[in-house]
């Protein structure tokens, strides 16, 4: 049976069921997060990529005072992103089962601490309320907190005072983020209208657009902190070093992609003249998160700490994707946080195996040669660095090639041009970073051996997992790509991008049926526009002129070509420009 | 079997290999691994062949481009990137090539790699290089396209850092990696902005928009075609080792001596040729990008022939040779001749391929040592490497009959028959001929001429030299010989079956690959690739007087240089005399330009001041300093000190963290709430 509450729900019960397993709680968590990943399949197979919009919806009133909804959907945006989660959690949990200092220390526990971790990555991902999601998002950050403090690398105190120095952070982010989010129900509900946070509602209802800019700043200022982004990583350096290695393969890996997926599909459809308004700083942050970080991951000597930077540089790409408003940068934005999220589950893992080989150093000056007896480790190793390079022919280089087209066309080509030295340096940090473990004279602390078998699975399974997906990286792409259109639509028009190009035919459409299915997304545009008594033209999206009939540029005034929603005069607008 | 099933077996045979040598690891024994991997590559080149007879079996008139594709890539925003093939004489040449010169060298590898301890890893990763290569060239799109030109650049550096325990080869590794890099994004820049003009990625959609796209003036859309091409030429230049992006190239000899004679002499390095070759229709409508493409390969020619002439690293030599003659072709098909250069590429691989397995066979007999200053008198030791030396150094020089005299030839003719400003390319060009004869033949004398050395006697004496302990041709640094070759075994082309008939087979085929294109007598190659490849596109035929006029002046100019080379170092070295008067003197004479040419124009310096420096500089300010001092500490100081005290407050209250953020985190909700409701 397909309902969303089991999927969503499921984990926190295995955890609890766990609890109860006491000694043996791994042997409930191991096959109930197989389970779940498996359920998470299941749902991934039944999303119907033609219909589009909301899938499976589950709506019950929540906090009816307060327009709370508990509702969930599976969407064209988050079903990859699901079962990134699943995939995930379940590296982590069968990871963790192998580990003997877990086994030793309340084990029950802590399967519980990542049941529920699991779970608020889930509801945050299908929360189609914007409260909700908020909810979620805060949840997250408990587990994890916990989950460090207690189970983690390093020195008890030096653990608590960077998982402190981490939530704070964080936290700061999560309260601008809760109140932007107040402001945006609050402020979208009409007079006298029932107050509601559903996407759908307040995507309908439109945010004033006075209001939108300072709000997305907010949603923006908590998701890069979770990102993280420069220069707001002040975190990373030690919560990195404060997470036992599976943990943060999670961590690192899944959760923060729910910022990323924040952008996509909570800021662009709500907040498109926000958006607008503010990418170009967002946008801008993230080149520099690219460049500085990437820059100091191959500086760094500490293993761990290149993953870290690494981690800071993707998701500048990945950002930079959703902010296109663009079809194609946010779905390439979506497959690389898959893409992500994937190589860095075996990356975490491999840290942990080269340090097991190194004397328990992560140190690259105490490395090297690794591969002399561990031929078939080194190969593993050798496709997730390429996988980490985003080479082509990998996954990750069609989800950066849909990204560096969509800021190309829907942000400058300078743009494009200076995020892809990123794409060099990170040639860079990830080469290094095999050649210095793996290469070279045997280092000083290496005992170099083969893999154990537990190793090689664990290694093994997201390998072909990633080789599987470069083969051919459309299986997300198709699934995402209409409601990725769908949700840059609004901030498109709003950014007066009248060619939303030849797809924004059926970019509307799309959003036409999402708003059926009462998505987000929805025609914002016509929400808004239609209060003020302006009729729409139906092909373009765009308000039309009541002297001409013609539709306008909303930007420009000028009239524009009803057929092609290009401007009559055929010049290309670049949207770069405001 | 229709020729796009036979094209698409010739891309999955060395894949299997691949996948079948990976899979077997360790568990290979003796050669079997060897013949695998030379077998799958040897069936690919009989499906070559026969995609080739099914070519030509189709009507020549239009039905000589097929393009086929599997499943759908990649799409997203209205561009879909299909799995697709493109299967046309270009590409069929190119998989001749490649596949034909890479069974030979898989055979020489099979004897001269005995021993290694890496065998089977060797023949997967090339194979796997195979693959890529056959991936470049038949991609039917951009991104495929680029996809196999990142793993070609992959499998480049696992081979150059086959021996990975030396610290010289991980870095010549990834250097050759990270310059690669640069020119993929050139490539995918490129694409991009095709792309945004085009709306396609597809080769034949793209060449058929480009008429209507580009050549209308005044739209603006040519510049951004030059551009275009110019970030796409990036690419070619850094994967064909031209000026700036070309000093991976020598360093790359660190790698096994079959993988520079396949990947970095004869297929790989002319992928920059084939990707200008094949995106010919859009050259002609930019003829900004021509002029930069040839001006280009006119400089790397000539200054990698003044590098040739000065090192003393046999392999560096032929390295800088391989740059050199690549120039030629960059610049062929840059400015328009592109049969000539397709023609060049091909003779290239057959001889050049052969100089390196012929200096394999050296090298071994010195048991690893590379210097020329070291070798001395080998043509008696060494016959039959002598001879392909001598036949490979014909070819080189551009001496007639043999294959290179009628390719360089042709480029240099159809130049000549443009005339203008392309006379500069000409006079650059014969410059570069007359290099090529001296540096070629120079190493001849050098190596195989006078006394024997001792290692030279040893093998006349019907012993094989074994140096007593091994160390890195580069550095002179003690090596640990476990991981790799000259181990305990190790074979020269004299006594190895396998290594005389790969070199053999090139033999023959650099002496008479001149049949290819005989100007007016005799032209298959150009008569196969004109239609539909280049069409009435590129340098119309010169004129017989420039014909023949050119082929005068070129044998003149070969057997000129091979004549300074034996006034120089022959007849010394013949006298028995240690070092020339003629050689030592112009050093002094010009000690400046001695100097730079020794030091390779100072490009490794250059790029490491500008580039290298500046950017390990950074990384250590940003890392030592502004992560931890103002991310670390004064952004966040202030806020951590307010945690701690934050902390030790929640402490005291003895509410525990989970309490104290629920706490905080209601009482904000409720006090922003309050506020809005207020408002509302």
């Amino acid at each position: 049976m397909l309902h969303l509450s089991i999927l969503l729900w499921l984990p926190v019960v295995v955890g609890l069921l766990g609890l109860a397993a006491g000694r043996h709680a791994r042997l409930v968590a191991v096959p109930g997060s197989l389970a779940i990943l498996a359920l998470s399949v299941a749902f991934l197979l039944d999303f119907d990529r033609d219909a589009g919009g909301l899938q499976r919806v589950t709506s019950d009133e929540w906090i009816g005072a307060l327009g709370v909804d508990y509702s969930l959907a599976t969407t064209g945006l988050n079903v990859w992103l699901l079962l990134l989660t699943t995939v995930g959690f379940a590296f982590a949990i069968v990871w963790s089962a192998t580990q003997d200092r877990v086994q030793d220390d309340r084990p029950g526990a802590y399967y519980l601490l990542l049941g529920i971790g699991q779970t608020s990555v889930l509801g945050a991902f299908l929360a189609q309320d914007l409260l909700l999601f908020v909810g979620f998002f805060d949840l997250m950050l408990i587990p994890f907190f916990f989950l460090a403090i207690g189970w983690g690398d390093g020195e008890r105190q030096q653990r608590v005072s960077a998982v402190l120095k981490m939530v704070v952070y964080t936290l700061v982010g999560s309260l601008l983020m809760l109140i932007a989010a107040v402001a945006a129900g609050v402020l979208a509900t009409p007079q006298g209208g029932e107050i509601s946070f559903a996407l759908a509602d307040i995507a309908e209802r439109g945010v004033p657009e006075g209001s939108q800019g300072w709000i997305f700043a907010c949603f923006a200022a908590a998701f890069l902190v979770k990102m993280p982004a420069f220069p707001i990583h002040g975190w990373v350096r030690d919560g990195y070093k404060s997470m036992s290695l599976p943990v943060l393969a999670v961590f690192s890996g899944v959760l923060s992609k729910v910022a990323a997926y924040g952008f996509i599909a909570l800021a662009l459809p709500l907040l498109p003249e926000g958006v607008v308004d503010l990418r170009l700083v967002v946008l801008v942050v993230a080149v520099i998160s690219i460049l500085y970080a990437s820059v100091v991951a191959f500086t760094t000597t500490d293993i761990r700490l290149v993953l870290a930077y690494s981690s800071i540089a993707q998701l500048g790409f990945i950002t930079i994707g959703a902010l296109t408003l663009r079809e194609d940068g946010a779905a390439g934005a979506i497959l690389h946080s898959v893409n992500h999220g994937l190589v860095t589950l075996p990356a975490m893992l491999v840290v942990a195996i080269l340090a097991a080989r190194a004397g328990g150093s992560e140190d690259l000056r105490d490395m090297g040669g690794v591969a002399f007896r561990a031929p078939i480790f080194a190969a593993l190793f050798i496709v997730v660095t390429y996988a980490l390079l985003a080479m082509p022919g990998s996954a990750n280089f069609a989800g950066e090639f849909y990204i560096l087209r969509g800021a190309w066309e829907g942000v400058a080509p300078g743009f494009a041009i200076v995020a892809s030295l990123g794409v060099v340096l990170a040639s860079v940090y990830a080469l290094r970073l095999f050649i210095r473990t793996t290469h070279n004279r045997v280092g000083p602390k290496v005992d170099s051996r083969e893999l154990s078998p537990s190793e090689l699975g664990l290694l093994a399974v997201p390998v072909l997992v990633i080789v599987a997906l470069a083969l051919q990286p459309d299986v997300v792409l198709r699934d995402t790509d209409r409601a990725a259109g769908a949700a840059a639509h609004a901030a498109a028009i709003a950014d007066g991008r009248t060619g939303v190009r030849d797809e924004g035919a059926s970019a509307t459409t799309a959003a036409g049926g999402a708003t059926a299915g009462g998505a987000a997304g929805a025609g914002t545009a016509a929400g808004a526009a239609g209060a003020g008594g302006i009729e729409i033209d139906p092909t373009t999206g765009l308000p039309i002129d009541p002297t001409t009939g013609m539709p306008v540029d909303p930007s420009s005034g000028m009239p524009v070509d009803p057929t092609t929603g290009a401007p009559t005069d055929d010049l290309p607008t670049d949207g770069a420009g405001r | 079997m229709s020729p796009t099933f036979t094209a698409w077996t010739v891309l999955a045979l060395p894949l299997a290999g691949t996948i079948l040598l990976a899979l077997g690891g360790r568990g290979w024994r003796g050669v079997g691994a060897g013949i695998v991997g030379t077998a799958t590559i040897a069936l690919a080149f009989v499906f070559s062949v026969l995609t080739l007879i099914g070519l030509l079996d189709r009507d020549a008139e239009g039905g000589r481009q097929i393009a086929s594709s599997l499943w759908t890539y990649a799409s997203s925003g209205g561009v879909e990137v299909r799995m697709e093939i493109l299967v046309d004489p270009l590409s069929v040449i190119m998989l001749l090539v490649v596949t034909g010169v890479s069974t030979l060298i898989h055979l020489y590898s099979l004897a001269y790699m005995r021993g290694d301890e890496g065998y089977p890893r060797f023949f997967a990763y090339l194979n796997f290089f195979v693959f890529s290569m056959l991936l470049l060239v038949l991609a039917g799109n951009f991104f495929l396209l680029i996809a196999g030109w990142a793993f070609v650049g992959a499998a480049s550096y696992m081979l150059i850092s086959y021996w990975y325990r030396r610290t010289t080869a991980t870095a010549a590794g990834i250097k050759a990696f990270v310059i690669n890099v640069v020119g993929d994004v050139g490539l995918v820049l490129g694409a991009i902005l095709l792309l945004r003009h085009t709306g396609t990625v597809d080769f034949l959609e793209t060449f058929a928009a480009a008429e209507d796209t580009f050549a209308g003036s005044g739209s603006g859309s040519e510049g951004s075609l030059t551009v275009a091409l110019l970030l796409l030429m990036i690419g070619a230049f850094a994967k064909s080792a031209q000026l700036p992006l070309h000093t991976w190239l020598a360093d790359a000899m660190e790698g096994p001596t079959p993988v520079s004679s396949l990947i970095h002499a004869a297929t790989m390095v002319t992928a920059g040729v084939y990707l200008i070759a094949r995106l010919n229709p859009l050259m002609e409508l930019a003829p900004t990008a021509q002029v930069v493409g040839a001006v280009i390969g006119l400089l790397t020619l000539l200054v990698a022939g003044t590098i040739g002439l000065t090192q003393t690293d046999l392999k560096r030599v032929i390295a800088y040779s391989t740059m050199s003659q690549i120039g030629y072709m960059i610049m062929a098909v840059s400015a328009g001749a592109y049969v000539a250069g397709m023609f060049h590429l091909t003779t290239h691989a057959f001889f050049k391929a052969m100089l390196f397995m012929a200096a394999g066979s050296l090298i071994a007999a010195m048991a690893g040592e590379q210097s020329l200053d070291r070798m001395r008198g080998f043509r008696k030791a060494m016959p039959f490497t002598y001879g392909a030396f001598v036949i490979g150094g014909l070819a080189l020089a551009g001496v007639p009959p043999f294959s290179g005299f009628f390719s360089k030839d042709e480029i240099l003719a159809a130049m000549a028959g443009e005339g203008g400003w392309m006379w500069i390319l000409v006079i650059g060009g014969y410059l570069g001929a007359f290099l090529t004869a001296i540096y070629t033949w120079r190493m001849i004398f050098r190596a195989f001429w006078g006394p024997p050395c001792p290692e030279a006697q040893e093998l006349e004496d019907g012993r094989l030299y074994h140096a007593p302990d091994h160390r890195n041709p580069a550095t002179g640094e003690l090596e640990d010989t476990h991981v790799g070759f000259p181990g305990p075994e190790h074979h020269i082309a004299e006594r190895a079956l396998p290594m005389r008939i790969a070199m053999g087979g090139l033999a023959v085929l650099a002496s008479v690959g001149g049949l290819l294109g005989i100007p007016k007598v005799l032209t298959p190659m150009e008569d196969f690739l004109l239609d539909p490849v280049f069409a009435e596109r590129g340098l119309h035929h010169p004129s017989d007087t420039i014909i023949v006029v050119g082929m005068v002046v070129g044998t003149l100019i070969a057997v000129a240089g091979i004549y300074v080379a034996y006034v120089i170092w022959g007849r010394p070295a013949q006298e028995g005399r240690e070092s020339t008067a003629i050689s030592s003197g112009w050093q002094e004479r010009f000690p400046r330009l001695h100097r730079l040419f020794v030091n390779k124009w100072w490009f490794d310096e250059l790029i490491h001041a500008t580039i290298v420096a500046p950017a390990r500089w950074l990384g250590r300010f940003f890392h030592d300093t502004f992560d931890r001092l103002v991310v670390g500490a004064g952004l966040v100081g202030g806020t951590t000190g307010t945690v701690r005290g934050a902390s030790a407050l929640v402490r005291r209250m003895q509410s525990g963290y989970l309490r104290g953020y629920s706490a905080v985190l209601l009482a904000g909700l409720a006090a922003v709430l309050v506020y809005f409701l207020a408002q509302s």
